[in-house]
Formats: C-alpha cells, sequence, structure tokens
C-alpha cells in the first residue's frame, strides 16, 4: 500500500460538490486515484455513487471543485462501463460492430475504422471469451455476456484509467469468473475504479475503498471497519466473512 | 392497357420515376436513422411545422420552399440543441407544432389571392406533376446527404446507438444530433414538394422498419431500406398508371401492405422481431 501511496496521483477529485435540483447529492468531495490503484467506491443506494463517477467523465458538470487529470489528454483515455448497458438492445448491432463503437474516440470521428482498429476488437472479444459471439446480434445475449461486451468497448481503446458501475450486478458465475481475470490483468497497467454495493464480489483485488454517502470517506486500506461502513451507511452494518475469508472484510466472530 | 414503352415515352413520367427513385434512395438512408433513433413523431412534426413556412412564403409571393426550409431547419436546430431525451419527452409539444404548422400552411394558402394551388398536391403529393428543376434539385439534395453521410456516417452511428458512451469518447454529442436532424429537416422539405408530406413520412419510415425485421446489421437494413423504398414507389406508380389513383396513396398502400406480408411471414417462420421492440428506460 505504502508504495502506491507516494506516487503522484493520475487523477484527482477536489472539493466537488454537485446536485440535482436544489438538493445536494455530493458535498466537497475530495478523492485521488493512483496508478495501479484498484479503488472500491461504495455506499447506499442514492448516495451519489454513479453521480460521482458521471462527473468524473465529465458526463456532469460540477457546481463547484475540480477535477485535476494527469493523464495524456487524448480521447478514448478513460474506459467506461456502464451500470445498464445505455443503449436500446434492439439496434440494429452485432457484437464485433458494438465493441467498436469503442475505437471512436482513438480513431477520431472523421477518419473510417481501420484495420488495427477492427484488429483491436478481435483482441478485445477473444480476451473476453466472446469470440464465437462476434456475429451475434447484441439483443441475443444473456446479461453476463452483454456485460463482458461493455467491459469489450471500454478496453478496446486501450484506456488510460477504467471505470466499472456495478459490474457484477446480475451476471452468471463464468462471466464472474472472466471479469475478475480480465480486471487483474489490466490492473497490472492501469488503475481501475469499480462503484459497487456489492463489495465481496471484487473484494480480493482492491486496494483502496471510497465510501460515498453525500460525503466521501477515503480508506486507505483495502479493509473495511464496521466503524467505516456505520458512518457511510448511517446505521451499523454487520461484516461477514463468506467461505474463505478475504482481505476486505475481518473475519466474521 | 397502355404500354409501357409508351409511358416512358412521356417527360412527366420520367421525371416522376427519376424523382421517385432518388425521394426513395434519400428517405431510405435517413429514415433509417430516423427509425433507430426512434424520432419519427419529430421527423413528422418538423415535416407538418414546414408546412407553415410554406404556406406564408406562397401568401407573401415567395418561393415556398425557402419558407419551408426556414421553418423545418429552425425547428431542428432549436430541437437539437435540446436535450434528446428532453425532446423525447416533449412529445406533446411536437403534436402542437405539427398541428400549429398544417394550421399556419393552410390559412395562409387560402388567403392568397389569386389562383389557389391544390391542397392535396402538398399533402398528398402528385409526383405526376414533378418538373425537371425538382429532379435536379433532389439529385443535389441526395448528393449532399451521401456526402455528410460518407463524412460524419461513424458519428452518427455512435450516437443513434449510445450518447453517454460516445460523449465519454468525446464525441460532440450535440453537434452530431443537430446535424442529423437538420438531414432530416432538409430531407423533408424538398421532398414534401416532389411527393407530398404524407409520402414523405411514409418513405422515411415504412422502409426501414421492414427491414429491421429481417436485418441485423445496420449497414444492411441502411440498403434495405433503400432497395424497398424504390421498389415501393415505382410499384406505386405503375398501380397508379394502371389502376388510375393518386400516386401518394399507391405507393402508402403497398408499402404499407408488404410490411404487413413481412411481419407475418416473420412471425410464422418464429423470428421474435426483436429489433422492433419497444425503447427501454435507460439508466
Amino acid at each position: 500500500m505504502a508504495e502506491t501511496k507516494e506516487e503522484a496521483p493520475v487523477l484527482e477529485v477536489r472539493g466537488l460538490t454537485f446536485g440535482y435540483g436544489s438538493e445536494v447529492v455530493l458535498d466537497r468531495v475530495d478523492l485521488a486515484i493512483y496508478p495501479r490503484d484498484y479503488l472500491a467506491v461504495i455506499g447506499p443506494n442514492g448516495g451519489g455513487k454513479t453521480t460521482l463517477l458521471k462527473l468524473i467523465l465529465g458526463l456532469l458538470t460540477p457546481w463547484s471543485g475540480r477535477i485535476v487529470e494527469h493523464l495524456p489528454p487524448r480521447r478514448g483515455r478513460f474506459g467506461y462501463v456502464p451500470q445498464f448497458s445505455t443503449f436500446d438492445r434492439s439496434f440494429p448491432l452485432r457484437v464485433a460492430e458494438a465493441v467498436l463503437m469503442g475505437r471512436l474516440g482513438r480513431r477520431g470521428l472523421l477518419r473510417p475504422y481501420t484495420r488495427e482498429d477492427r484488429e483491436a476488437v478481435a483482441a478485445a472479444l477473444a480476451l473476453l471469451h466472446l469470440s464465437p459471439l462476434a456475429r451475434a446480434h447484441i439483443s441475443e445475449l444473456s446479461g453476463g455476456q452483454l456485460q463482458r461486451v461493455l467491459i469489450a468497448r471500454a478496453l478496446v481503446s486501450d484506456p488510460d484509467l477504467l471505470f466499472l458501475d456495478e459490474p457484477t450486478a446480475s451476471i452468471d458465475a463464468e462471466s464472474r469468473e472472466v471479469l475478475r481475470q480480465v480486471l487483474a490483468e489490466q490492473n497490472e497497467r492501469i488503475p481501475i475504479v469499480v462503484v459497487t454495493h456489492d463489495i465481496t464480489s471484487i473484494a480480493g483485488a482492491v486496494r483502496h475503498v471510497a465510501c460515498v454517502n453525500r460525503t466521501l470517506h477515503y480508506h486507505g486500506g483495502g479493509e473495511l471497519t464496521p466503524e467505516l461502513l456505520e458512518e457511510t451507511y448511517g446505521c451499523p452494518v454487520e461484516l461477514f466473512a463468506h467461505g474463505v475469508p478475504h482481505r476486505v472484510l475481518r473475519e466474521h466472530p | 392497357m397502355p404500354s409501357l414503352a409508351a409511358a416512358l415515352s412521356y417527360d412527366f413520367i420520367r421525371y416522376a420515376i427519376l424523382a421517385g427513385v432518388l425521394a426513395s434512395a434519400l428517405c431510405g438512408i435517413v429514415g433509417t436513422f430516423v427509425v433507430v433513433k426512434r424520432v419519427s413523431f419529430l421527423a413528422g412534426g418538423l415535416s407538418h411545422a414546414a408546412f407553415g413556412g410554406l404556406g406564408l412564403c406562397f401568401f407573401l409571393g415567395i418561393n415556398p420552399l425557402w419558407g419551408a426550409i426556414a421553418v423545418s431547419l429552425a425547428c431542428a436546430i432549436v430541437l437539437g440543441l435540446l436535450d434528446m431525451e428532453k425532446v423525447k419527452s416533449h412529445d406533446a409539444a411536437i403534436g402542437v407544432l405539427w398541428a400549429a404548422g398544417v394550421a399556419v400552411g393552410i390559412a395562409f394558402v387560402y388567403r392568397t389571392p389569386g389562383y389557389a394551388p391544390n391542397l392535396m398536391t402538398y399533402l398528398f403529393g402528385n409526383i405526376l406533376l414533378v418538373t425537371r428543376t425538382d429532379v435536379i434539385t433532389t439529385l443535389i439534395l441526395t448528393l449532399a446527404v451521401l456526402a455528410v453521410l460518407l463524412l460524419f456516417g461513424k458519428g452518427f452511428v455512435a450516437v443513434a446507438f449510445d450518447e453517454v458512451f460516445a460523449r465519454v469518447q468525446g464525441a460532440p454529442v450535440r453537434l452530431l444530433l443537430t446535424l442529423l436532424l437538420v438531414l432530416v429537416a432538409l430531407t423533408v422539405v424538398v421532398l414534401i414538394q416532389v411527393v407530398g408530406i404524407l409520402l414523405v413520412i411514409a418513405l422515411l419510415t415504412i422502409p426501414p422498419v421492414i427491414s429491421l425485421m429481417v436485418w441485423k446489421d445496420l449497414r444492411s437494413v441502411l440498403l434495405s431500406s433503400v432497395v424497398i423504398g424504390v421498389g415501393m414507389t415505382l410499384s406505386g406508380l405503375a398501380v397508379s398508371y394502371y389502376e388510375d389513383l393518386p400516386s401518394g396513396p399507391a405507393i402508402v398502400l403497398l408499402g404499407t401492405g408488404l410490411l404487413l406480408v413481412v411481419y407475418l411471414v416473420q412471425k410464422l417462420r418464429g423470428r421474435s422481431l426483436r429489433l422492433l421492440a419497444p425503447a427501454r428506460p435507460q439508466g
């Protein structure tokens, strides 16, 4: 942990405040993402996790505060895996073409996709065990397969920072295992930020935890304490270790 | 029964065929984006609003085309600069725009002194009255739209498919959507003169809806929409010629008939027709 903290962050959130209408959703939030970080952003529903992610991605404009990037300023530097697919699944598109959209930022608007782009798509599909489904229509996929398509689309731009919003919600065991492996591999090179309410599913790999509920509590270690959770959720939360105890959770007494 | 060769010897028939083919091709392309982006109602609103501008210019003695272009372009740009989700949620407002456009158009045309053109021509079109100038205007517009699509096609597809993701990738989403609506507005306006408002909407929606029942990828849907649109128009013109029916309704009825047949065939083959599923609320 210590070596990670000494490095300069790749992205900083400074004093970020945002709300919808007159209701404040995030209040003076500070956060730093370090190189090769694996940050879990947790918190109750409506606590502002997804809103924080959208602010960092530039999809929303903060009321006050800033987001400071120390990344090469290129399009396609953010890999983004949305919570629910933000697209219409009846759209006439095959899996490979949906993943190709991930090359839009990198290739630029006016230049056609090249052979290099298509090779990157093939590689991303292989990485996520989707190659046999390349020509399937996006409406023919299961929830877990669609989730993997979304991850392939996020990775195909070779991003400098990967964001995932609830990646483990309603996916099958096979997809879960593929996801765990792929994220571990990616984390060798780039920082990963996962927004989730289900921290146990990614627990083993997490380095830092940020608890968001209007305000943000940053937890340096990868370990959650009952006190931290209580502060975030505003009520006592019990921690259980299921099966093999992992790093995030203390063993249940 | 008059022979085909005899029919083709008339200039007006040749112009009708040329204009019809160009109009259908243009509508097939632009219509595919209209249908997959689910803005058919918006396209209808634009065309009927354009009718208001057309009527006003007619009353003022200016070329009605300019009025129609000005109004529909203005509407397209204003709507494009708004948030697309907001525009979709304001469908009642589009309904008002739709009705008001027609009312303004009819009122001005009615009050214009002297020769009153047949309003039916604007609403239902009479492709047999198409002039050489109309054919050339349609050709230029078709080429211009194709050029814009070749240049920005990738962006249009990305924005039509997933606006949020396109924005994260740094694509100018608002600009692309506005440009798309501008293409719709231009298509609608010029084609009102050629084929009438009713037929523009029919050619924008029927061929892509049929294509979506058959094909899985956008390229095939685009191509098939052009082919179906051209087929619909040509066979509609033939029916109109031989059976003495107005061309507009003949084309629309043939298209609707084909849509029903394809729907039934696909149903019987056990296809789920998922491509026409209602849009899911976005998360």
